[in-house]
């Protein structure tokens, strides 16, 4: 019996371990494909089909960057969406229209800083509503041309999103505490809608281009880098470096840890949890705000449903990193991110999304609980 | 300033000990529609140590937690160092100097022992380091794991960082609710001996407890709740002499 009883237990470990020995096997062989790749090689297996070929270290290396650029703003605006669930308990659907309203406000204030006395403060605060006039190379909206007017940009969409932000959830979610988290989320897609279609009203449908890319593009060292990349990866990393501090060494970061780990307890012991409720909100939607307009420095095109489109990127980060951990949310960020960009090594771009997604259901398979998940809250 | 003249304060009251501390009066209280207390009568006097036991669904937590803030109010009165404190908030009673250690998931698990204490004094503008210092004195194992998360303690442990969690603004009164619950037996004596020296220091205790022989044995004075009610009052040792509260509550 008790030899039954471990040979049924050594095939059930097997049956556990398969699984993950096929996501093994499959992850070497793409490694080795890599390597062969980018070692020039290639073995013929069909007519058309071959293993190996050919990649250059350089586009590699910009794969590479791409996807840690990407990863970047997808953990960035990871955070808040990370941190809204943990301390309000509900998956927060109106976060990547945050992003959008903070784009727009904050290249509306560049525009305005940029363009001052070029063009009609009127025309500047819409972003080329219409399409046309001004176009971004007109009045230099680029961090070579106007670098002040990226500076001010920033600060005004962290800090309208942070109003924005505030004012929702005084108006929408606070009269709804204690609902219920299915309350709340639904709530929050309409929450989502409409601020998408304010936004439509105001600055129009049109996806247009508002980033001056003129000169951007540097030689370093032999590398060719993108100023507004450069700006982007500093600016992200600094925010996030700024989280981590605050969550370990200040009062407030401590008690949102406290209250992401336990409301009830966070209650008697004191911590004014309302207060800490309305913190979240101020970091959550400034850092949304932030990543709203990086994305848009980045891609150099601002459309209002730019944040609804990143969503789903922006859950799957946080959900693969482990929801409700700011370094799972990173990590995850990161690790979307770069598959989004290396995965076109195999896949035709159009299909790269779906890289990401598979990549996460894959963890999720073999770790449901996410990377991060219990290793380190808010 | 403030805190010497407190603790000032507390050392005269406790040499006086008939100085009332807390008084609940006909409290009527319960969740949402549902009333568990039903005219209950309580007295904690400056530096005394008093205990509620009685059958599981008598309402000996609720009157605890009636008196911290986290029922609904019905009626009756709480009133504390002279102040009614019924309807105020948890936040707002702690401030009046009660502290509270809940039963289960007293701790935060993913923030470290220090922190867990610093959350404490949440209330305080600066991280009081000789509170801190005063709770390691208490409970050395805790200096020792400061940088330990909660989580990953042993139960009797994280009781202790409960505890000194909740002694973190020197409170009047302290609030345990069931401290022995899930403790190895030898540790129970330990957490009983910790409270009578918590108490010996001047701070009133008033605790719900299941092992009920142990605690009144303990104790200044106990109450018998049943049904939300009140049914005994007595010294500890009275009760446990009592022919029919050993045959109906203690198990004869």
């Amino acid at each position: 019996m008790g030899v039954t009883e471990s040979r049924r237990l050594d095939r059930h470990t097997i049956r556990e371990q398969a699984p993950l020995i096929l996501v093994g096997v499959f992850g070497a062989l793409l490694l080795v494909d890599l390597l062969f790749r980018l070692a020039g090689v290639e073995i013929a297996l069909t007519a058309n089909r071959s293993f190996g070929g050919s990649l250059s270290a350089q586009r590699f290396g910009g794969m590479l960057w791409n996807g840690i650029v990407i990863g970047l703003i997808i953990g960035l605006a990871g955070i808040g969406l990370s941190m809204t669930y943990s301390i309000l308990s509900f998956a927060n659907f109106s976060h990547g229209d945050l992003l959008t309203s903070g784009a727009f406000a904050g290249w509306a204030a560049s525009y305005v800083v940029a363009g001052f006395g070029v063009v009609s403060v009127g025309e500047l605060l819409f972003v080329r509503a219409g399409g046309g006039a001004p176009f971004a190379d007109e009045i230099g909206a680029s961090i070579v041309q106007a670098p002040l007017s990226i500076l001010v940009g920033m600060v005004v969409a962290a800090g309208v999103t942070i109003l924005l932000a505030l004012a929702i959830d005084r108006i929408v979610y606070k009269p709804m505490r204690g609902r219920g988290g299915i309350s709340l989320l639904i709530a929050s897609i309409g929450v989502a809608l409409a601020l998408r279609y304010i936004i439509q009203f105001m600055f129009g449908a049109s996806n247009r281009g508002v980033v001056d890319t003129t000169d951007v593009r540097v030689d370093i060292a032999g590398l060719s880098v993108n100023l507004h990349e450069v700006t982007l990866v500093v600016a992200a990393v600094a925010l996030m470096l700024g989280m981590h501090f605050m969550l370990q060494r200040t009062k407030l970061g401590k008690a949102m840890r406290a209250m992401a780990d336990n409301q009830d307890l966070a209650l008697v012991t004191g911590i004014p949890t309302e207060r800490i409720v309305q913190a979240t909100w101020v970091i959550g939607g400034g850092l949304a705000g932030v990543a709203g307009y990086l994305v848009v420095l980045d891609r150099g095109t601002i459309g209002f449903n730019l944040g609804w489109f990143l969503l789903l990127l922006i859950f799957a980060a946080v959900i693969l990193g482990g929801i409700g951990s700011i370094y799972g949310a990173i990590a995850g960020g990161l690790l979307i991110g770069i598959t989004y960009s290396v995965s076109l090594v195999w896949i035709p771009s159009d299909f790269n999304e779906a890289a990401a997604f598979a990549l996460m259901i894959l963890v999720l398979l073999l770790r449901p609980e996410g990377i991060f998940s219990g290793v380190s809250t808010a | 300033m403030a805190t010497e003249q407190a603790a000032e304060e507390r050392d005269a009251d406790s040499l006086n000990t008939d100085t009332e501390l807390l008084e609940v009066r006909n409290l009527d209280a319960g969740y949402g529609d549902l009333q568990i207390l039903t005219a209950v009568d309580l007295d904690v006097t400056a530096g005394e140590y008093v205990t509620i036991v009685g059958p599981n669904g008598a309402g000996k937590s609720t009157v605890m937690k009636s008196v911290f803030g986290l029922t609904t109010y019905m009626g009756g009165s709480v009133v504390f160092n002279d102040e009614k404190i019924h309807g105020f908030k948890p936040d707002e009673i702690i401030h009046k100097g009660i502290g509270y250690v809940p039963q289960n998931d007293n701790v935060f698990g993913t923030l470290t022992v220090r922190e867990n204490l610093e959350m404490g004094a949440y209330i305080l503008d600066e991280v009081p380091e000789d509170r801190i210092e005063l709770q390691f004195d208490r409970f050395p194992v805790l200096r020792e794991r400061q940088n330990q998360k909660a989580g990953t303690m042993s139960g009797g442990q994280r009781q202790m960082v409960a505890m000194a969690r909740a002694l973190m603004l020197d409170p009047d009164l302290l609030l345990l609710d069931e401290p022995s619950a899930g403790l190895a037996p030898d540790l129970v004596q330990e957490m009983f001996d910790r409270i009578d020296r918590i108490n010996n220091d001047g701070t009133a205790i008033l605790m719900v407890e299941q092992n009920a022989k142990e605690a009144l044995r303990r104790c200044d004075r106990g109450y018998v709740l049943a049904q939300g009610e009140n049914r005994y009052m007595d010294t500890g040792r009275a009760l446990l002499d009592n022919e029919d509260v050993r045959q109906q509550f203690l198990g004869g």
